[in-house]
Order: structure tokens, then C-alpha cells, then sequence
């Protein structure tokens, strides 16, 4: 790693949202969701009172935080012809829980889905869906921020939904109704499945990139995982103490990341169901133990782009960035209100994290060139499993690096 | 002596800009010193006196590696290293074919890169 100054999340930017809706509802202007698109180009903020904004990605010339050129963006314009994008404004109607981007343009890897699945998408466009209070959930068309669909299923408050990465468009949801449900955007029924199992309100759910395995967390303290091929429930991770109310998959889809109210962050091999890892979440400055700050209760996590580290936030209001290897945290950022959910930026960079008063904050995240044994190590997780790693022809030892001990190497 | 020092430097002596890496069925990929260094290995071969021949000569034979690997990934991903490092420009993504990553990561162990 390199030195410890450079890689402190370095503030950019704030969104603050404009004037309150007319009816100005006092309790419901969190930022519960914000997202990226896909390529990069669109930023989803559901900005509390029912609106969520789309903003077209870089914000303005001058805010472009450092790293990305100026070229991108013109070269984008002169293709289209009709100027740059423009914000859209969305009135839900309803408190927006949760916002998702539909993989667009599709990606390669849909070839390999398309063997299981073959439908061609008529929907083809990029959309965003979002969830809300009374369970519904409304499909946006982003370019012209038009409704599309209005999916109808979920009894109670729709929680957390993700396409899958293929580019089918199936849509996974989850909700306080205890249940998750698969919808397939192509088809004319729209929903196809509901998986019960949880007992309590589900609160996240992570598709694993190679869209195999689903993973639901909720208000108990096992990780149900689903196999996406047949719906059904493949085992459960015990290991927190509390409710999980995050999860996520890195992007070879090697490891699985949780987090609890327990304060900690749990990483799993999917696979065999081993306990990698736990990440700690302790007060920062015991002498600041105000009765007022929250214990460390976790409330959402995100992999990196590149898999290489971890951004949390917790309930003392601080961003955690953590590297995968080390047991501490490389980067804190205090942050003036409660925090509700954090993601990176596609191309890596930049972390937004979205805030209880409504606002979200960009910080610069580290960003660290992989050593090529890295990227190795992620060709050979992506491409096999834990069990045919272990019957390749090489030596015990780098077996072992490449799956079941993944941070003893130095890189 | 004049005539053979060439516009972007040479491989003679300590200082030569490149460097020539051999792989196993002997094929030559001459790469600029700076980047092949990228490799912890690599560096500690050429630059410790009198403990590898190739300090001299600034050629390193590799028996094990493959020209595949050598031509294609190594001198890929130190140009990639090089160009990346401290640049301001965002970073674009380095794929490797899974098929060749067993061998790759046997490489890149003994390679330190």
C-alpha cells in the first residue's frame, strides 16, 4: 500500500436537495438509496419526500472530481447531437426505499446467460427501478424520465431491489412482507417468483456477478443464500449476533460481505460457507464516547469496483474504507448526519454516501493499481470454483492463495 | 563508440535503457528497463553486482516462462504499471484470459509482480 496520507477520503462534493416538497413531510427526507449506472454516465438519488433525481454523471465541468477528463464528457456530446443530458426529477408518490439501474448498454456476459434464459429484452433502454413505501415498484424509462411499469406484489414496504448483471432484466426485490420476489421485465406476467423463507423484514440483497447466487439478509441473524438458476434456498450463514441489514458480492464473485447492527462486517466464501473474515467496528476515539453517538450499528456496505477494498457506514456516522488484507480500516470520514447507505462510482474514484438529512456526499476513494498476481487471482475466482481450484496442477501453496487464504499473500 | 549508440539508448552496461527477456523456447522480447523492473524479481536480478551474470549483459532467461506469457502479459501489464502509477488519468481495465491463469500465477509468484 502506498502512503497512508494519500489514500483519506478527500470530501468533493455535496447534493443538497432543493426546496422540500409542498407538503412537507418532516420524517421522510432520508437519502435511502442512491446508485450509479452501470457505464458510469447517470447518478439515481432518491432525495427524500417521494422525489428521486437522476443526474447525468461527471455533475459539471468544474466539480469533475480528479481523475476523470474533461475529453470524456465533450466526446459524449458530440455523438449525440442534441446537447448534453438533463436532469429528470421523478415523483414517486411514495417514500422511495430503494433505486436500481438495469445493466445497459448489455454486457458480454450475457451470452452465457442467454444459454439458460434466451429471451431477447424489449425493453431496451436503460431504466431505473425504484421501491417504495407501499411495496410497489415503479420502472423509469432514464433518458426521458418517463414511468414505463408499475410492479405490484410486495404487501408491505419494498426495502432493496437489484437487477441481475446479465442484461435479461430480472429484477430482484426485497421487503418488510418477508419476502423476495423475481420479476422478469420481458415477460408479460412480470413476476415469476416469490421466495419465502425469512422470518422477519428483508432488508438487502447482493446478485453475485456471475449471477449464480443470490444473497438475502434481514431482521435475523442468518444470510440466506438462493441459487438463481432454481430459486430454491441453498444453505445459511450463521455467524452475527444481530439483524444483517447489508450484504454485497465482490466483483469476481469469490466473496460475500455482511453487515450486522452486531457492529461487525462478516466475509464468506459462498461456496463452502467459511467465515473469511470479521471486521470490527469500534469507537474511534473512546474519549468521544458521547451518550448521544450511536454504538457502531453497521447500516450499509459496498465493494470497490476493482475488489480491492470495502467502504461502510456505520451508525457513528463515520465512512469506513477498508483494504481486504488488513483487519483495520485504512480511511475514516466523519460525516455530519446519520448515514444510510454508500456506493462506488463504476470506474472506481469516488464514494457517495447518502445522508439522513437528505444530502449525499462524493469522497475520493483510494485507488490502487492491482498487481498483476492480483489479477490473476481474480481471473482464476471468477472463472472456477472453490473445489476446481482445488484440483488444479499447481502446488498446494498457491492454491491456497488463490481461494482459502486470499489475504495472506503480500501483494 | 559512436556509431552504435542508437537514438533511444542501448543494451550495454549497467545503464541500458532496455533490457531483453527470454523465454523458454527462446524468444526475445526487449523491453524498456524501467518497466521491466515492475518486477521485484526481475529488478534484483539486474541490479545486484556479481550475484546474477545477467547484470552484465541485461538479459534474463526464463526457462519456465512461456513465450505467451512473456510477450503477452508481462510486457502488457509493466507498460500497463508504468503508464497507470501516479497518473491522473482514469485507469481502464486489465483483462487476462482465465484460460491462462494457472500458468500466469505460477509466474507471477516467482516474478514478484
Amino acid at each position: 500500500m502506498e502512503a497512508g496520507e494519500e489514500l483519506l477520503p478527500l470530501f468533493d462534493w455535496e447534493l443538497k436537495p432543493g426546496r422540500p416538497h409542498q407538503f412537507d413531510w418532516k420524517s421522510s427526507c432520508e437519502t435511502w438509496s442512491i446508485a450509479f449506472s452501470p457505464d458510469g454516465s447517470w447518478f439515481a438519488w432518491s432525495q427524500g419526500h417521494c422525489i428521486v433525481k437522476l443526474i447525468p454523471w461527471p455533475l459539471e465541468e468544474q466539480f469533475i472530481p480528479k481523475g476523470f477528463e474533461a475529453k470524456n464528457r465533450s466526446s459524449k456530446n458530440e455523438t449525440k447531437g442534441q446537447g448534453s443530458p438533463k436532469e429528470k426529477m421523478l415523483d414517486c408518490g411514495q417514500i422511495v426505499w430503494g433505486v436500481a439501474f438495469s445493466p445497459w448498454p448489455s454486457p458480454p456476459s450475457k451470452k452465457l446467460w442467454a444459454h439458460n434464459h434466451p429471451q431477447v429484452p424489449d425493453v431496451s433502454c436503460l431504466v431505473l427501478a425504484t421501491g417504495l413505501n407501499n411495496g410497489q415498484i415503479k420502472i423509469w424509462e432514464v433518458q426521458t424520465g418517463l414511468l414505463l411499469l408499475n410492479l405490484s406484489g410486495h404487501q408491505d414496504v419494498m426495502r432493496d431491489l437489484s437487477f441481475t448483471p446479465s442484461g435479461s432484466l430480472i429484477l430482484v426485490s426485497t421487503s418488510r412482507d418477508k419476502t423476495l420476489r423475481i420479476w422478469y421485465l420481458n415477460k408479460h406476467s412480470k413476476q415469476i417468483q416469490v421466495l419465502l423463507g425469512h422470518l422477519q423484514w428483508v432488508y438487502c440483497c447482493s446478485i453475485s456477478p456471475d449471477c449464480s447466487m443470490l444473497c438475502s439478509v434481514a431482521e435475523e441473524k442468518s444470510v440466506f443464500l438462493w441459487s438463481m438458476r432454481s430459486y430454491t434456498l441453498i444453505r445459511k450463514l450463521e455467524g452475527h449476533q444481530s439483524s444483517v441489514v447489508s450484504c454485497d458480492s465482490s466483483p469476481n464473485s469469490a466473496l460475500l460481505v455482511t453487515a450486522s447492527y452486531d457492529t461487525n462486517v462478516i466475509m464468506w466464501d459462498p461456496y463452502t460457507s467459511e467465515r473469511l473474515r470479521s471486521l470490527h467496528h469500534t469507537q474511534v476515539d473512546p474519549a468521544m464516547d458521547d451518550s448521544n453517538v450511536h454504538i457502531s450499528s453497521l447500516r450499509s456496505l459496498c465493494f470497490s469496483p476493482e475488489g480491492l477494498y470495502l467502504a461502510t457506514v456505520a451508525d457513528d456516522r463515520l465512512l469506513r474504507i477498508w483494504a481486504l488484507e488488513l483487519k483495520t480500516p485504512i480511511a475514516f470520514a466523519p460525516v455530519t448526519n446519520g448515514l444510510c447507505c454508500c456506493t462506488f462510482f463504476p470506474h472506481g474514484g469516488v464514494i457517495a454516501t447518502g445522508i439522513r438529512d437528505g444530502h449525499v456526499q462524493f469522497w475520493t476513494a483510494p485507488r490502487v493499481l492491482s498487481s498483476l498476481k492480483h489479477l490473476c487471482r481474480k481471473a482464476l475466482q471468477s472463472f472456477l470454483t472453490t473445489y476446481q481450484v482445488l484440483a488444479l496442477p499447481i502446488p498446494k501453496k498457491m492454491k491456497e492463495t488463490v481461494f482459502l487464504e486470499p489475504f495472506g499473500m503480500r501483494y | 563508440i559512436e556509431g552504435r549508440k542508437k537514438t533511444y539508448g542501448d543494451r550495454e552496461g549497467p545503464d541500458a535503457m532496455y533490457v531483453k527477456l527470454i523465454s523458454s523456447v527462446g524468444h526475445k522480447v526487449i523491453v524498456k528497463r524501467e518497466y521491466a523492473v515492475t518486477s521485484i524479481t526481475i529488478k534484483a536480478m539486474l541490479s545486484d553486482p556479481g550475484q546474477f551474470a545477467e547484470n552484465e549483459i541485461n538479459e534474463v532467461g526464463f526457462r519456465e516462462i512461456s513465450s505467451q506469457v512473456l510477450s503477452k502479459v508481462l510486457r502488457i501489464y509493466f507498460t500497463y504499471k508504468v503508464h497507470y502509477t501516479n497518473s491522473p488519468t482514469e485507469i481502464l481495465r486489465f483483462a487476462t484470459a482465465p484460460q491462462i491463469a494457472p500458468e500466469l500465477l505460477m509466474t507471477v509468484n516467482f516474478l514478484d509482480c
